[in-house]
Protein backbone atom coordinates (compact mmCIF):
# COMPACT_ATOMS: atom_id res chain seq x y z
CA UNK A 1 0.00 0.00 0.00
CA UNK A 2 2.69 2.48 1.00
CA UNK A 3 4.52 2.25 -2.31
CA UNK A 4 1.43 3.39 -4.19
CA UNK A 5 1.32 6.63 -2.29
CA UNK A 6 1.27 9.82 -4.30
CA UNK A 7 2.16 12.51 -1.79
CA UNK A 8 5.31 12.93 0.23
CA UNK A 9 3.61 13.18 3.61
CA UNK A 10 1.72 10.10 4.74
CA UNK A 11 -1.73 10.26 6.22
CA UNK A 12 -1.25 10.61 9.99
CA UNK A 13 -1.81 7.44 11.93
CA UNK A 14 -4.59 8.82 14.10
CA UNK A 15 -6.68 9.34 10.98
CA UNK A 16 -7.22 5.61 10.69
CA UNK A 17 -8.06 5.17 14.32
CA UNK A 18 -11.53 3.84 15.07
CA UNK A 19 -11.92 6.34 17.91
CA UNK A 20 -11.28 9.27 15.60
CA UNK A 21 -13.94 7.93 13.30
CA UNK A 22 -16.48 7.60 16.11
CA UNK A 23 -15.67 11.12 17.25
CA UNK A 24 -16.13 12.37 13.70
CA UNK A 25 -19.62 10.88 13.44
CA UNK A 26 -20.63 12.40 16.79
CA UNK A 27 -19.22 15.75 15.67
CA UNK A 28 -21.17 15.57 12.43
CA UNK A 29 -24.38 15.00 14.37
CA UNK A 30 -23.59 17.90 16.68
CA UNK A 31 -22.86 20.26 13.80
CA UNK A 32 -26.06 19.26 12.00
CA UNK A 33 -28.03 19.81 15.19
CA UNK A 34 -26.49 23.25 15.59
CA UNK A 35 -27.43 24.19 12.04
CA UNK A 36 -30.95 22.82 12.41
CA UNK A 37 -31.60 24.70 15.63
CA UNK A 38 -30.25 27.94 14.19
CA UNK A 39 -32.92 27.55 11.52
CA UNK A 40 -35.55 26.91 14.21
CA UNK A 41 -34.14 29.90 16.10
CA UNK A 42 -34.68 32.34 13.27
CA UNK A 43 -38.21 31.03 12.76
CA UNK A 44 -38.96 31.36 16.47
CA UNK A 45 -37.28 34.75 16.78
CA UNK A 46 -39.19 36.01 13.77
CA UNK A 47 -42.53 35.53 15.51
CA UNK A 48 -41.40 36.55 19.00
CA UNK A 49 -41.54 39.87 20.82
CA UNK A 50 -37.82 40.39 20.20
CA UNK A 51 -38.47 41.03 16.52
CA UNK A 52 -39.07 44.78 16.78
CA UNK A 53 -38.92 45.62 13.10
CA UNK A 54 -41.43 48.37 12.40
CA UNK A 55 -42.94 47.20 9.15
CA UNK A 56 -43.01 43.69 10.52
CA UNK A 57 -40.49 41.42 8.80
CA UNK A 58 -41.12 37.72 9.18
CA UNK A 59 -39.59 34.72 7.56
CA UNK A 60 -41.66 33.11 4.85
CA UNK A 61 -41.41 29.81 3.06
CA UNK A 62 -38.64 31.29 0.91
CA UNK A 63 -36.33 31.31 3.93
CA UNK A 64 -36.90 27.60 4.49
CA UNK A 65 -36.07 26.45 0.94
CA UNK A 66 -32.22 26.62 1.28
CA UNK A 67 -32.33 24.68 4.52
CA UNK A 68 -34.55 22.01 2.99
CA UNK A 69 -32.21 21.73 0.00
CA UNK A 70 -29.15 21.39 2.23
CA UNK A 71 -30.74 18.73 4.42
CA UNK A 72 -31.89 16.74 1.38
CA UNK A 73 -28.43 17.00 -0.16
CA UNK A 74 -26.83 15.75 3.03
CA UNK A 75 -29.26 12.83 3.15
CA UNK A 76 -28.50 11.90 -0.45
CA UNK A 77 -24.71 12.16 -0.09
CA UNK A 78 -24.50 10.09 3.03
CA UNK A 79 -26.91 7.42 1.81
CA UNK A 80 -24.44 6.41 -0.88
CA UNK A 81 -22.18 3.49 -0.12
CA UNK A 82 -18.74 5.02 -0.62
CA UNK A 83 -17.07 1.80 -1.72
CA UNK A 84 -19.26 1.75 -4.83
CA UNK A 85 -17.56 4.90 -6.07
CA UNK A 86 -14.29 3.22 -6.89
CA UNK A 87 -15.99 0.14 -8.32
CA UNK A 88 -14.92 -0.41 -11.89
CA UNK A 89 -17.65 -1.34 -14.25
CA UNK A 90 -16.19 -4.74 -15.10
CA UNK A 91 -15.97 -5.84 -11.50
CA UNK A 92 -19.71 -5.44 -11.18
CA UNK A 93 -20.38 -7.08 -14.52
CA UNK A 94 -21.31 -3.94 -16.36
CA UNK A 95 -24.13 -2.72 -14.21
CA UNK A 96 -22.61 0.72 -14.14
CA UNK A 97 -22.84 0.96 -10.37
CA UNK A 98 -20.00 3.47 -10.12
CA UNK A 99 -21.62 5.64 -12.77
CA UNK A 100 -24.97 5.63 -10.96
CA UNK A 101 -23.26 6.37 -7.66
CA UNK A 102 -21.45 9.33 -9.16
CA UNK A 103 -24.66 10.66 -10.69
CA UNK A 104 -26.60 10.46 -7.42
CA UNK A 105 -23.63 11.92 -5.56
CA UNK A 106 -23.48 14.80 -8.01
CA UNK A 107 -27.17 15.50 -7.38
CA UNK A 108 -26.49 15.49 -3.66
CA UNK A 109 -23.58 17.91 -3.90
CA UNK A 110 -25.62 20.14 -6.20
CA UNK A 111 -28.42 20.24 -3.62
CA UNK A 112 -25.95 21.02 -0.83
CA UNK A 113 -24.15 23.78 -2.73
CA UNK A 114 -27.49 25.10 -3.97
CA UNK A 115 -28.71 25.31 -0.41
CA UNK A 116 -25.71 27.37 0.69
CA UNK A 117 -25.88 29.61 -2.37
CA UNK A 118 -29.63 29.99 -1.95
CA UNK A 119 -29.24 31.11 1.64
CA UNK A 120 -26.78 33.80 0.52
CA UNK A 121 -29.28 34.84 -2.16
CA UNK A 122 -32.03 35.15 0.45
CA UNK A 123 -29.71 37.15 2.72
CA UNK A 124 -28.74 39.57 -0.03
CA UNK A 125 -32.05 39.99 -1.82
CA UNK A 126 -34.36 40.01 1.16
CA UNK A 127 -32.31 41.65 3.91
CA UNK A 128 -29.22 43.47 2.57
CA UNK A 129 -30.66 45.17 -0.52
CA UNK A 130 -33.70 46.38 1.41
CA UNK A 131 -31.44 48.03 4.04
CA UNK A 132 -32.58 46.22 7.15
CA UNK A 133 -30.45 46.83 10.23
CA UNK A 134 -28.82 44.27 12.49
CA UNK A 135 -31.47 42.59 14.64
CA UNK A 136 -33.58 41.98 11.58
CA UNK A 137 -30.53 41.01 9.56
CA UNK A 138 -30.10 37.95 11.81
CA UNK A 139 -33.00 36.34 9.95
CA UNK A 140 -30.83 36.19 6.85
CA UNK A 141 -27.41 35.78 8.44
CA UNK A 142 -28.57 32.91 10.62
CA UNK A 143 -29.84 31.18 7.52
CA UNK A 144 -26.37 31.36 5.94
CA UNK A 145 -24.73 30.12 9.15
CA UNK A 146 -27.19 27.23 9.40
CA UNK A 147 -26.61 26.11 5.82
CA UNK A 148 -22.84 26.41 6.22
CA UNK A 149 -23.04 24.23 9.35
CA UNK A 150 -25.08 21.58 7.54
CA UNK A 151 -22.47 21.59 4.77
CA UNK A 152 -19.63 21.31 7.31
CA UNK A 153 -21.43 18.47 9.06
CA UNK A 154 -21.81 16.66 5.76
CA UNK A 155 -18.09 17.07 5.04
CA UNK A 156 -17.13 15.76 8.48
CA UNK A 157 -19.43 12.76 8.07
CA UNK A 158 -17.98 12.05 4.62
CA UNK A 159 -14.40 12.11 5.92
CA UNK A 160 -15.35 9.94 8.89
CA UNK A 161 -17.03 7.34 6.71
CA UNK A 162 -14.07 7.20 4.33
CA UNK A 163 -11.85 6.69 7.36
CA UNK A 164 -13.91 3.67 8.23
CA UNK A 165 -13.23 2.06 4.87
CA UNK A 166 -9.47 2.32 5.35
CA UNK A 167 -9.76 0.94 8.85
CA UNK A 168 -11.83 -2.05 7.80
CA UNK A 169 -9.49 -2.67 4.91
CA UNK A 170 -6.43 -2.78 7.14
CA UNK A 171 -8.22 -5.08 9.52
CA UNK A 172 -9.43 -7.40 6.79
CA UNK A 173 -5.89 -7.79 5.50
CA UNK B 1 -18.08 -1.88 47.78
CA UNK B 2 -17.46 0.90 45.32
CA UNK B 3 -20.73 0.01 43.58
CA UNK B 4 -22.89 1.32 46.40
CA UNK B 5 -20.99 4.58 46.58
CA UNK B 6 -21.27 4.98 42.83
CA UNK B 7 -25.03 4.41 42.92
CA UNK B 8 -25.50 6.87 45.76
CA UNK B 9 -23.35 9.53 44.06
CA UNK B 10 -25.05 9.10 40.71
CA UNK B 11 -28.53 9.31 42.18
CA UNK B 12 -27.47 12.43 44.06
CA UNK B 13 -26.25 14.06 40.83
CA UNK B 14 -29.43 12.96 39.06
CA UNK B 15 -31.57 14.55 41.78
CA UNK B 16 -29.59 17.80 41.52
CA UNK B 17 -30.08 17.77 37.75
CA UNK B 18 -33.83 17.31 38.03
CA UNK B 19 -33.95 19.96 40.77
CA UNK B 20 -32.18 22.49 38.54
CA UNK B 21 -34.43 21.82 35.57
CA UNK B 22 -37.66 21.96 37.57
CA UNK B 23 -36.52 25.10 39.40
CA UNK B 24 -35.68 26.73 36.08
CA UNK B 25 -39.29 26.13 35.03
CA UNK B 26 -40.97 27.36 38.20
CA UNK B 27 -38.62 29.83 39.90
CA UNK B 28 -38.92 32.82 37.63
CA UNK B 29 -41.74 35.30 37.25
CA UNK B 30 -43.11 34.04 33.99
CA UNK B 31 -43.77 30.44 34.82
CA UNK B 32 -43.56 28.41 31.68
CA UNK B 33 -42.66 24.81 31.43
CA UNK B 34 -40.78 24.97 28.15
CA UNK B 35 -37.50 24.17 29.89
CA UNK B 36 -38.82 20.73 30.79
CA UNK B 37 -38.22 19.86 27.14
CA UNK B 38 -34.55 19.53 28.10
CA UNK B 39 -35.32 16.57 30.33
CA UNK B 40 -37.16 14.85 27.49
CA UNK B 41 -34.23 15.52 25.17
CA UNK B 42 -31.61 14.05 27.47
CA UNK B 43 -33.76 11.05 28.32
CA UNK B 44 -34.15 10.32 24.61
CA UNK B 45 -30.45 11.00 23.81
CA UNK B 46 -28.96 7.60 24.82
CA UNK B 47 -31.72 5.66 23.03
CA UNK B 48 -30.40 5.79 19.40
CA UNK B 49 -27.03 4.34 20.37
CA UNK B 50 -28.72 1.62 22.35
CA UNK B 51 -31.20 0.68 19.64
CA UNK B 52 -28.71 0.83 16.77
CA UNK B 53 -26.12 -1.06 18.80
CA UNK B 54 -28.59 -3.90 19.08
CA UNK B 55 -29.65 -3.66 15.46
CA UNK B 56 -26.12 -4.06 14.05
CA UNK B 57 -23.60 -6.80 14.48
CA UNK B 58 -20.21 -5.15 15.09
CA UNK B 59 -18.23 -8.36 14.74
CA UNK B 60 -19.24 -8.77 11.13
CA UNK B 61 -16.53 -7.20 8.99
CA UNK B 62 -17.84 -8.42 5.67
CA UNK B 63 -21.22 -6.82 6.23
CA UNK B 64 -20.75 -3.16 5.37
CA UNK B 65 -24.35 -2.17 6.04
CA UNK B 66 -24.01 -2.89 9.74
CA UNK B 67 -21.71 0.03 10.48
CA UNK B 68 -24.10 2.38 8.72
CA UNK B 69 -26.76 1.67 11.31
CA UNK B 70 -24.26 2.28 14.13
CA UNK B 71 -23.19 5.53 12.49
CA UNK B 72 -26.83 6.62 12.32
CA UNK B 73 -27.19 5.98 16.03
CA UNK B 74 -24.08 8.00 16.83
CA UNK B 75 -25.18 10.81 14.56
CA UNK B 76 -28.55 10.97 16.31
CA UNK B 77 -26.86 10.92 19.71
CA UNK B 78 -24.71 13.90 18.77
CA UNK B 79 -27.85 15.59 17.45
CA UNK B 80 -29.78 15.12 20.70
CA UNK B 81 -26.91 16.18 22.96
CA UNK B 82 -26.46 19.48 21.15
CA UNK B 83 -30.25 19.86 20.99
CA UNK B 84 -30.36 19.88 24.79
CA UNK B 85 -28.08 22.94 24.80
CA UNK B 86 -29.50 24.61 21.70
CA UNK B 87 -33.16 24.44 22.69
CA UNK B 88 -32.94 26.58 25.87
CA UNK B 89 -30.58 28.96 24.10
CA UNK B 90 -32.99 29.62 21.27
CA UNK B 91 -35.90 30.02 23.69
CA UNK B 92 -33.79 32.56 25.59
CA UNK B 93 -32.86 34.32 22.35
CA UNK B 94 -36.51 34.85 21.45
CA UNK B 95 -37.29 35.99 25.02
CA UNK B 96 -39.63 33.13 25.87
CA UNK B 97 -37.59 32.17 28.94
CA UNK B 98 -35.14 34.32 30.91
CA UNK B 99 -31.39 33.77 30.67
CA UNK B 100 -30.99 32.32 34.16
CA UNK B 101 -33.66 29.71 33.43
CA UNK B 102 -31.87 28.76 30.23
CA UNK B 103 -28.53 28.38 32.03
CA UNK B 104 -30.07 26.35 34.83
CA UNK B 105 -31.85 24.00 32.47
CA UNK B 106 -28.70 23.47 30.41
CA UNK B 107 -26.62 22.64 33.49
CA UNK B 108 -29.36 20.40 34.88
CA UNK B 109 -29.78 18.63 31.57
CA UNK B 110 -26.04 17.99 31.27
CA UNK B 111 -26.03 16.56 34.80
CA UNK B 112 -28.92 14.22 33.94
CA UNK B 113 -27.25 13.09 30.73
CA UNK B 114 -23.91 12.62 32.46
CA UNK B 115 -25.61 10.48 35.07
CA UNK B 116 -27.24 8.26 32.47
CA UNK B 117 -23.99 7.86 30.52
CA UNK B 118 -21.80 7.15 33.54
CA UNK B 119 -24.41 4.74 34.91
CA UNK B 120 -24.30 2.69 31.72
CA UNK B 121 -20.48 2.93 31.68
CA UNK B 122 -20.13 1.70 35.25
CA UNK B 123 -22.50 -1.20 34.92
CA UNK B 124 -21.80 -2.26 31.36
CA UNK B 125 -18.59 -4.14 32.13
CA UNK B 126 -20.35 -6.63 34.34
CA UNK B 127 -22.33 -7.84 31.36
CA UNK B 128 -19.27 -8.67 29.31
CA UNK B 129 -18.17 -11.61 31.43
Amino acid sequence: MSTHRLFRFPKPAWMNNANTRTFGVYTAGALFSLGFYILIDIANWSKSAMNASDPAVHITFVDWIPGICSALGMLVINSIDKSRLSADSFSYSGNGVAWKARLVLFLGFALLAGGLAGSVVVLVLKYVVTDYTWPTMWLGAGNVVANALVMLSSAVLWVAQNMEDEYTYNLAL
Amino acid sequence: MAGIKTIIGLSFVLAIGFLLVILSATLFTNKNYLTLLVVATYVVAPLPNWICGRAANPDDFMESSGSGVIDLGRFLTGFFVVMGVALPTLLWHSAQIVGAAAAMSVVGGLLIYGTIISFTMFFQEEQEF
